[in-house]
């Protein structure tokens, strides 16, 4: 790991009645991208807007590269670019005067800018839209425009707040292959977002919040071993006049086997070619099937495990 | 940073189709609306001289200032007055009988007028015996001094009335201090277009608000992305005030050369002076609008509706829905129109017109100024380590 990029201690977010963020501490390091994933509502944004000085927070400390985040700290503001979840552009100006107005809040000489701005339409994939004004984009595009407002003056630390709501999948995997790619180039990320497979994708490390608290943190894998289970094989039965369920629950690594109907779910807790080893037994047993499918646990997983609840509701 | 301000906050006011006409095309509109309506009524309904009555006691004939200017002011084609000289009954028989708009008897050297009603005519005969009691009193302190001075130069042969008439000369120049190059009677086209004006410096405001609200967080989301920038809040509010003050200056100057040369309105020979506190009136208007935006902490819209109203608010006050109310106001609450940029305009714009003397022109035009620093502080001081309870 790198030097500490963000360093949260203790953060408390009170509105009246709500805690919306409840004593929740977490670092990030240089380089990575900072995966914040969690429900609607479980204090992800106002983490982000706490940690950006927008909002006043009731207890606890937060440093940006090593120094008190403050709402004058503006050479910390400097090196930091923010993508909110709401578009943020200029509906009057064009493409390519949205991204240099936001550059030009960072970054004053007018060469460097122009050059700043070329990157980012190229980064984001825009460029062929310079003339165009919000308006007459598409919603994937107009995302695409939301990132290059944000990260044209090349931050070290970007803040993506749930960049890709609503947004098509094509548009959605060149913003995730961007993402990436500004992490290659060397800035920090710190991305939250309630899709898991976007956090699976492309984060490093990965803090879970529900409820204004942090219930779970750690690399994909490590919060996968949370789900208890490692590996789950459905398999569709032709017909059912034989039920293997018994020798298959004598199977290596085998937990659990549960069945509905003509599908038979088959949970493990580790090892290797489980699927093939089910084969072979189902074969043995003279057992026909018409599908097997193999899945590994999700976050999705993770989260039901955690709070009995999906991640969606 | 602040041209690279300055420059986009132009972009965005121009590229804005509500904002233009608001502020740009709708005072061009109705300044043409009125030409079209009240025109032709002006040239029907010229007012005539005002009839008065002058009680003619030894008070008023011991008062040689007012009656010497009474006297210029009941005199020629283009008079104020047509003045008759009676006794008080008298003159309250032809009061009660509608004869007369009003009558002045003096008591203790100062006129006491009676009128009967609120309306055009005795707002200007009220008005017209202020002017003369000011000059009178500069006249007689003027008057004082020389007479000192002449005392104290061994000159003990004094010619009194020769003293104060000089005097009178010099502050009155050989006219009563009043308008001279527009007709004597009031033009109430005249007053629209000084509320247009004073309008138009007002809505101002929406140019100020608009950019004002693009840099606040808690309004916009590109408010959050410029509140998340190092561009330091000064330096933006700075660029965004100055790009709204000079579209506000190009609006104007559109505005007049449509009132000198399309509809020749006759703004006398203080066309200078006008557009002087047009600018500060103007000031005053996009002060006012950073400071809505700022301190009222609600949405766009509803900020929209505070600043609309509060605009509204001060026209009515200063009397620009019906002129008996900025003397209502005068009179009774006289601290709401020192405070209200709107009746600082309205009153400006009409001392120009009407009077020679300057004093209440520079009174306006300072007090507009003082308004904007007052706004601009206590934005400037809202702005400042501005965060947050929720977004």
């Amino acid at each position: 790991m790198g030097d500490k990029v963000i360093e949260v201690k203790d953060l408390v977010k009170e509105y009246k009645q709500l805690r919306a963020v409840d004593g929740i501490s977490f670092d990030v390091y240089e380089k990575e991208i900072f995966g914040l994933l969690g429900p609607n509502g479980s204090g992800k944004s106002t983490t982000i807007n706490s940690v950006l000085s927008l909002l006043k927070y009731s207890s606890g400390s937060i440093k940006l590269f090593g120094r008190e985040m403050t709402p004058d700290a503006y050479d910390l503001k400097r090196d930091t670019g923010v993508i909110f979840q709401d578009v943020a552009v200029f509906s009057e100006l064009t493409v390519y005067e949205n991204i240099d107005y936001f550059c030009g809040l960072y970054i004053t000489g007018k060469k460097e800018r122009k050059k700043c701005v070329e990157d980012a339409m190229e980064l984001v994939g825009i460029g062929d839209f310079r003339k165009f004004y919000p308006k007459q984009l598409s919603g994937g595009l107009l995302r695409r425009l939301n990132i290059a407002c944000g990260i044209a003056h090349k931050p070290k630390l970007i803040f993506l707040d749930e960049p890709t709501v609503a947004v098509d999948p094509q548009s959605r995997n060149n913003i995730l292959e961007g993402i990436m790619k500004l992490r290659d180039n060397g800035a920090t990320v710190v991305y939250t977002t309630h899709y898991m497979e976007e956090v699976e994708q492309i984060c490093d490390r990965i803090v879970i919040m529900d409820k204004g608290k942090i219930i779970a943190s750690g690399t994909c894998d490590e919060l996968k071993k949370l789900a208890g289970t490692e590996e789950k094989i459905t398999v569709g039965l032709k017909n059912t006049d034989k039920d293997p369920t018994d020798g298959i629950r004598k199977l290596l690594h085998v937990t659990d086997v549960f069945k509905e109907d003509s599908i038979i779910t088959v949970s493990y807790d580790g090892g290797t070619h489980n699927i093939a080893r089910l084969i072979d037994h189902l074969r043995e047993q003279g057992v026909s099937y018409s599908t097997i499918n193999s899945q590994r646990p999700t976050l999705n997983d993770v989260f039901l495990e955690l709070t009995g609840k999906e991640l969606r509701d | 940073m602040f041209l690279h301000n300055y420059k986009y906050s132009l972009r965005l006011m121009l590229g804005n189709r509500q904002l233009v006409f608001w502020t740009l095309a709708f005072p061009l509109i109705m300044a043409l609306l009125f030409n079209m309506a009240f025109s032709n009524i002006e040239k029907s309904e010229k007012l005539d001289p005002i009839p008065i009555a002058v009680v003619d006691d030894s008070s008023f004939r011991s008062n040689m200032i007012y009656s010497e200017t009474l006297k210029t002011l009941g005199e020629g084609d283009d008079r104020v007055f047509d003045i008759s000289y009676t006794d008080e009954e008298k003159a309250k028989t032809m009061l009660s009988a509608g004869e007369i708009t009003g009558y002045v008897r003096f008591a203790g050297g100062e006129p006491k007028i009676t009128v009967m009603s609120d309306g055009i005519k005795e707002t200007v005969m009220c008005c017209v015996f202020d002017e003369i009691g000011n000059e009178s009193k500069l006249i007689t302190n003027s008057g004082m001094e020389e007479i000192a001075r002449q005392l104290q130069s061994g000159n003990k042969d004094i010619d009194y009335k020769a003293v104060f008439t000089a005097e009178a000369e010099k502050v009155m120049g050989t006219d009563t201090g009043l308008k001279d190059t527009s007709p004597g009677n009031m033009s109430f086209v005249m007053i629209e277009y000084y509320s247009l004006i004073a309008m138009a410096c007002m809505y101002s405001g929406l140019l100020s608000m608009t950019l004002m609200n693009y840099n606040l967080a808690n309004v916009s989301p590109v408010g959050k992305r410029c509140t998340v920038s190092p561009a330091r809040r000064g330096s933006r509010l700075l660029g965004s005030l100055s790009a709204s003050f000079t579209v506000q200056f190009f609006g104007l100057l559109i505005l007049y050369l449509l009132l000198l040369f399309v509809v020749r309105a006759d703004f006398g020979t203080k066309l200078p002076q006008i557009i002087l506190l047009s600018l500060l009136g103007s000031l005053a208007g996009l002060t006012l609008g950073v400071a809505v935006a700022v301190l009222v902490r609600i949405n766009e819209n509803a900020k929209l509706t505070v600043l609309i109203s509060a605009v509204m608010a001060g026209c009515f006050f200063s009397g620009m829905m019906g002129i008996t109310m900025k003397n209502i106001i005068d009179k009774n609450v006289p601290v709401l129109n020192r405070i209200n940029p709107v009746a600082m305009i309205t009153d400006g714009l009409y001392s120009l017109y009407y009077y020679e003397s300057g004093e209440r022109f520079i009174i306006d035009a300072v007090s507009l100024a003082v308004f904007s620093a007052v706004m601009l502080l206590i934005s400037f001081t809202g702005l400042r380590r501005q965060q947050y309870d929720s977004l």
